[in-house]
């Protein structure tokens, strides 16, 4: 096994909404592989999208450590985070997110725009980018024209733009068809395998874990337990 | 401004409440400029037309009151003073276009060039005007108005004295600005005295002094000259005497700068609004971006950025449209009027276009300010949890 | 489900406050804005207009074109009193006013200068300007260096108080009184003993007479008569034609004000829309989701502009008391308004809002109101509903 890109140690997250206290997350420590494909699968509230949101800095643990890329992500600050992530991380939604009023082409091209690239180069990469996902042909069209697994698409393309280390996508596939998600899963896989990103999925999706090397199992905020996912078995 | 690509495509989102906002925004900037050209007329005409070493004299009870012409030689003779014409009011009204009158005076032409040297008069027109009795000497504004040409002649009824008098034009005051009708004095004694009338009399003088640090002492010695007899005097820079005779304009202005002022209260509301509408219905998209590592201060930028650049091309295109707008105006009200005075030059100025200019950007950054904040500030997480 | 009931639309106005109260302050900004400029305007017609009585004659020296310039012997005088055709007092005293105009200087409360219309009269001009009443104080005495004041006067000059001494061209007169004319230019006037003023002037004893003709008389052929005298170069005009063309001159300005209130007016009505627009339009989902509850369209669309129309009227209520509060400071703080009339002299405007005025800000409130709210209702109300609630 590689060495680990991830880790957490005794990460906790709580809420507080109104009187009561929410336990998002208890306890969880694990280790994630660089270049690993992963997928964090459990039901609705058991903590998964917390969890994400640690890793991609985009929310702070109440307790516990979060190491990503040899980052502790718990001593940067708000504005720290903000540039951490443009230069680390690539994220992936289940609705796309793209901005609608921007092209596929511009919407790959915006993480870049926190680069210090000109624009000749900006344009080049995102190509290149779109190129990868095979959506080079609609560069030009907004995202209304294009279809839910297409837009996905152009969403991983622009994870993958500023060449971060970590992918993190949460449930890439919960408004796709079977061959759109299909699809997908094999470019997140083709990204662990061949671009050797360290790809981490939340999914409800059964067939996900096909692809993935490792499941892990969330119920009400615990970490339940590990399994190798069939792609590992097959390895 | 590798960000004004979004910015522009962002407001390019709900084309109808840009519209609409610009517009407003437009308008009102395009409105306060033109409100502000009115006070601004009066600083206009008093910079450009009123001199710091010339004062008038005139009886202290008020200008219907009048001296004894030997007012005048008696000024002449006082050391400090280089020259001093007396003028009389006409009130001349010209018929042919309506009835309209302009400030008409009958003035003493060998002494013009000497009290008025900062009117630049050709001296071969003051050389005419000296010699042609029913010669008169005016104002470009007045001449444009009316396509009057040196040679013409033309006929003014007097409001004041019971006479309609001929003249021909021999020159004039080559200051687009001037609404002036100066013409000999002779030629109204002689008229009046066919109604077995004497001139006799004068309205104001006007004085020059040969150096500013003399004016005071001057103006304190011609009036002590002339205390307790049956015409006291006042003596006041130019600038004093038109200032006060334009100070009555004084709450008009007032008036307009309060509407002025509720106006870009009302723009910087609808922009407000507008922004704060714009920050909302992208919350969340705004934390994507956060999300995928656009800094706090790069999205409060581009979103102040975002109100401040349409209310300045809105408000500059309404600045620059002032010229348009009071071009119109001036046609429709037609030139000088005797009620707004200086108020009615009009005169848009690059500092006005300026004001309305920063009075726009100033509207977008103030609008801008909270909404962007708020999303700036709002935790990325708790929104894209909404969301997921 | 027939209809939304009416506690609808009032919850929600008080459930947005902070939309609400915005909304509420742009359409009270434009209500001010536009209807300042309406009570400016109204003002300055009432006093240049208005002034004058339709069975009033003016009689000046032929040429001239206002009181303030013409000149009127003894002898015209008498003749004109004893004409045919003019009202009496019942006591038989010719209902005919010889007055003497003249402009000094008095000095404002602010400490400016400014030339007055000071006007010598005889008692029976109260008769013969039948809308001049003295309300404070009482009429001045023949003779005793007394004045009235106009109430434009009394608001902007200095010591124009009832029993103070007021400073007017080249003497102290005592103000005794202070009177109304309804807002005509009278009230701009200080209205003395004729021969008093006379005196002070030092120049012909008349500026010109006014009289009141009898019911019954032929105005045109009394007018010809007087024009046609040949020992007095005398030209008699109604009063009214009088004031207006002496307004004409003012037309002018008239005609920018009016000019101007149109943008005003088109600027804040189009701000006050877009806020309510925007108000209407972030609630698209909440229209979708009635729609998907089984409300109609005709019932959503009635509820959300009554909604819009409630918050647009609020925002009257607001504006109009706004406006009075600020038509009040200014009146404070300026002591009515001036505009010089072509002779120099000071009309005083007192900027008053009327009724008519707030009025036409009403419509224009629920104008904005109706037009604000229906536009995006109206679309909101026809995306169907499943297109409404992805607007989310």
């Amino acid at each position: 096994m590689a060495e680990p890109l991830i880790t957490l140690r005794d990460v906790s997250r709580s809420y507080e909404r109104g009187h009561d206290v929410v336990h998002a997350l208890a306890d969880v420590s694990l280790t994630i592989a660089s270049g690993g494909f992963v997928a964090l699968m459990g039901p609705s509230g058991s903590g998964k999208s917390t969890l994400l949101n640690l890793l991609s800095g985009i929310d702070r643990p109440s307790a516990g450590e979060v190491w990503v890329a040899g980052q502790r992500l718990n001593d940067l600050s708000e504005d720290a985070l903000a540039t951490w992530r443009a230069r680390h991380v690539g994220l992936i939604f289940q609705f796309y997110n793209l901005i609608p009023v921007l092209s596929a082409l511009e919407n790959v091209e915006l993480p870049l725009l926190l680069t210090p690239f000109n624009r000749a180069e900006r344009l080049r990469r995102a190509e290149t980018a779109l190129r990868v996902v095979g959506l080079a042909a609609r560069a030009r069209h907004l995202p209304s024209e294009l279809s839910g697994g297409e837009q996905q698409r152009v969403a991983i393309a622009r994870a993958i733009v500023a060449d971060p280390d970590v992918i993190i996508a949460d449930e890439p596939t919960g408004d796709l068809d079977a061959r759109s998600a299909d699809d997908v899963l094999g470019m997140l896989r083709d990204l662990s395998r061949e671009f050797h990103k360290t790809v981490v999925m939340v999914t409800h999706d059964p067939r996900a874990a096909h692809w993935v090397d490792v499941v892990y199992h969330l119920e009400k905020g615990l970490l339940l337990g590990v399994e190798p996912g069939d792609a590992e078995r097959r390895a | 401004m590798r960000f004004l690509p979004l910015i522009l495509r962002n407001l390019g989102r709900n084309k109808l409440r840009t519209g609409l906002t610009g517009v407003a925004i437009g308008l009102a900037v395009l409105l306060v400029c033109f409100f502000l050209t009115m006070p601004a007329g009066i600083d206009v005409f008093l910079s450009q037309i009123a001199s710091n070493v010339r004062i008038s004299v005139h009886h202290k009870g008020g200008l219907v009151y009048q001296m004894p012409f030997a007012y005048v030689n008696k000024i002449r003779a006082v050391p400090g003073v280089v020259a001093a014409d007396g003028v009389v009011w006409f009130g001349g009204a010209f018929e042919e276009a309506g009835h309209v009158t302009f400030p008409s005076f009958a003035v003493e032409p060998e002494h013009v060039g000497a009290v008025w040297p900062d009117y630049h008069i050709d001296p071969a027109a003051l050389e005419r005007f000296r010699r042609f009795r029913d010669g008169a000497i005016v104002g470009r504004q007045t001449m444009e108005k009316y396509g009057w040409k040196v040679g013409q002649q033309v006929s003014l009824r007097s409001t004041i004295w019971p006479v309609t008098l001929t003249f021909r034009i021999v020159g004039e005051i080559p200051n687009a600005r001037s609404p002036l009708f100066w013409f000999q004095r002779e030629y109204l004694a002689q008229a009046i005295h066919e109604h077995g009338w004497t001139l006799s009399i004068v309205g104001i003088v006007w004085v020059r002094i040969a150096d500013p640090a003399l004016v005071d002492g001057v103006m304190t010695k011609l009036d002590a000259m002339f205390r307790n007899s049956p015409a006291e005097t006042a003596a006041e820079t130019e600038k004093s005497f038109f200032a006060s005779y334009f100070g009555s304009l004084q709450g008009f202005v007032a008036i307009i700068l309060v509407v002025t002022g509720l106006v870009a209260l009302c723009v910087l509301c609808i922009a407000a609004n507008t922004a704060s509408m714009a920050v909302r219905e992208r919350a969340r998209e705004i934390a994507v971006l956060r999300a995928i590592g656009f800094g706090r201060g790069l999205v409060f930028g581009t979103l102040v950025a975002e109100s401040t650049v349409l209310a300045t091309v809105a408000g500059g295109t309404g600045a620059l449209l002032t010229y348009a707008f009071t071009a119109g105006v001036k046609l429709a009200a037609g030139g000088w009027s005797t009620q707004l005075g200086p108020l009615s030059g009009f005169l848009v100025s690059p500092a006005i276009v300026g004001q309305g200019i920063l009075l726009a950007v100033v509207v977008g950054l103030v609008a801008g300010i909270a909404p962007a904040y708020g999303a700036a500030h709002r935790p990325v997480a708790s929104v894209l949890r909404e969301v997921f | 489900m027939s209809g939304l009931p009416l506690s609808y639309p009032v919850r929600n106005v008080r459930a947005r406050l902070r939309r609400t109260a915005l909304t509420i302050g742009v359409i009270a900004l434009a209500v001010i804005a536009t209807s300042v400029f309406l009570a400016l305007i109204t003002s300055l017609k009432r006093t240049l207009v208005a002034s004058g009585s339709p069975d009033n004659l003016i009689v000046l020296r032929k040429g001239s074109d206002n009181d303030g310039s013409s000149m009127l012997s003894y002898e015209a005088y008498q003749v004109l009193r004893y004409l045919d055709g003019i009202a009496t007092l019942p006591d038989g005293t010719p209902l005919v006013s010889a007055e003497k105009v003249m402009q000094p200087f008095a000095r404002t409360r602010a400490g400016g200068r400014e030339n007055i219309l000071l006007r010598g009269v005889d008692p029976i001009a109260l008769a013969v300007h039948d809308e001049v009443h003295v309300v404070e104080g009482r009429m001045f005495r023949p003779s005793a260096g007394e004045i009235v004041v106009g109430r434009g006067v009394a608001g902007r000059y200095a010591d124009a108080d009832v029993g103070a001494d007021m400073f007017i061209g080249k003497r102290t007169w005592r103000v005794v009184g202070i009177f109304e004319s309804g807002g005509t230019s009278f009230e701009s006037e200080i209205w003395g003993d004729l021969r008093d003023i006379a005196r002070d002037a030092n120049t012909f004893p008349y500026s010109g007479v006014r009289m009141k003709l009898a019911p019954g008389t032929d105005r045109q052929a009394l007018i010809e008569r007087i024009d046609r005298d040949p020992r007095y170069a005398l030209q008699a005009t109604p009063e009214v034609d009088y004031y207006a063309e002496q307004a004409k001159s003012a037309g002018t300005l008239y005609l920018l004000l009016v000019i101007l209130a149109i943008p005003v007016g088109v600027a804040a009505g189009f701000g006050a829309a877009n806020t309510m627009f925007a108000a209407v339009q972030s609630r698209t989902v909440e229209i979708g989701t009635l729609r998907a509850l089984g409300f109609s369209r005709g019932t959503i669309l009635r509820s959300f502009v009554l909604e819009s129309v409630v918050i647009s009227l609020i925002g009257f209520v607001v504006g109009a008391a706004g406006t009075l509060l600020v038509a009040f400071l200014l009146r404070i703080a300026l002591g009515g308004i001036a505009f010089g009339a072509q002779t120099f002299t000071i009309n005083v405007v007192t900027l008053r809002v009327s009724l008519r005025d707030l009025e036409a800000a009403l419509v224009f409130a629920t104008a904005i109101g109706l037009v604000g709210g229906l536009l995006p209702a109206w679309r909101a109300a026809h995306l169907r509903p499943v297109e409404a609630l992805r607007k989310a």
